[in-house]
């Protein structure tokens, strides 16, 4: 009898929207990431790899030591780069943060 | 009525969870929730991304990643990706 | 911090200290474009001038293992301006 379920908590009010801090936002994973080595890939399939210098609000990003990647061949390198954040697919960490 | 939950609401508690992330295009994803943002913007954690292409799937593993929440099309909590369902 | 190294904060700096210079960039549909970058702003349109650019055209009828027939395509502009949601890369030359 002390099994009953949990009763609905339809007189509370709905809980408040997700705090904004949690550990492991998009904001917390690039602050961890910033001067490591990561994997840009674009929409369009080609990753670039290199170290994020920096990047803003819209994903644009400042990488150092570029080399592009097509079809895991090295097809580009640059010294530094501008990826205009709109191609970004994702952003991924390729060492320890 | 208005409904009792936000849809993020829902995805914040998924968060140290297994997520199934589908993106507009022939693109998909599975790892462990680490947070999200307004955007939707997600990061994860022992990614799996899979390409569908003329030739098959393709995978790839991935540490910690930062998805870019404009690409995303569909999230499905809880689940182990494409060779779950 | 690697910032105060470089002298770059955000993205768009890398931009800025290219002013003048001559830039590589990459664009959406397979081309590319070199010349001297003269303006820039918030979409990443862009004023080049003494442009060339080259166009790929993959021919799919060549395909042969996998590896495509490549034509190349170049020419020339004096004074250009890009749409900035075109604009997948821009490269400045090496840093000294």
């Amino acid at each position: 009898m002390d099994e009953s379920p949990r009763p609905p908590s339809d007189q509370s009010p709905p809980p408040p929207p997700p705090a904004q801090s949690h550990t492991g936002s998009p904001t917390d994973f690039l602050k961890g990431v910033v001067g490591k080595r990561v994997i840009v890939r674009l929409t369009s399939g080609v990753d670039y790899k290199g170290v994020l210098s920096c990047l803003d609000g819209f994903m644009n990003i400042a990488l150092e030591q570029t080399e592009e990647h097509v079809n895991g061949v090295i097809t580009n390198r640059y010294g530094d780069s501008f990826i205009r954040g709109n191609n970004v697919l994702y952003i991924s960490a390729a060492e320890e943060i | 009525m208005a409904s009792q939950i936000l849809p993020l609401e829902l995805i914040d508690r998924c968060i140290g969870s297994k997520i199934w992330v589908i993106m507009k295009s022939e693109r998909e994803f599975t790892g462990t929730l680490l947070g999200f943002d307004d955007y939707v913007n997600i990061v994860l954690e022992d990614v799996t991304e899979f390409e569908t292409t003329p030739q098959g799937v393709k995978k790839t593993a991935l540490a910690q990643t930062l998805l870019n929440g404009s690409n995303i099309a569909m999230l499905v909590p809880g689940s182990n990706g494409p060779e779950d369902s | 911090m690697d910032a105060s190294v470089t002298g770059i904060q955000e993205p768009f700096d890398l931009i800025r200290l290219s002013l003048s210079e001559r830039v590589f960039v990459k664009l959406r549909g397979d081309r590319q474009l070199t010349g001297i970058l003269h303006a820039y702003d918030g979409h990443m349109n862009l004023i080049m001038s003494d442009v060339e650019e080259t166009i790929m055209l993959v021919d799919p009828e060549g395909a042969t293992n996998g590896r495509s027939v490549i034509n190349v395509a170049k020419r020339k502009m004096e004074m250009l301006f890009v749409r900035g949601d075109g604009v997948i890369l821009v490269s400045p030359p090496a840093r000294t």
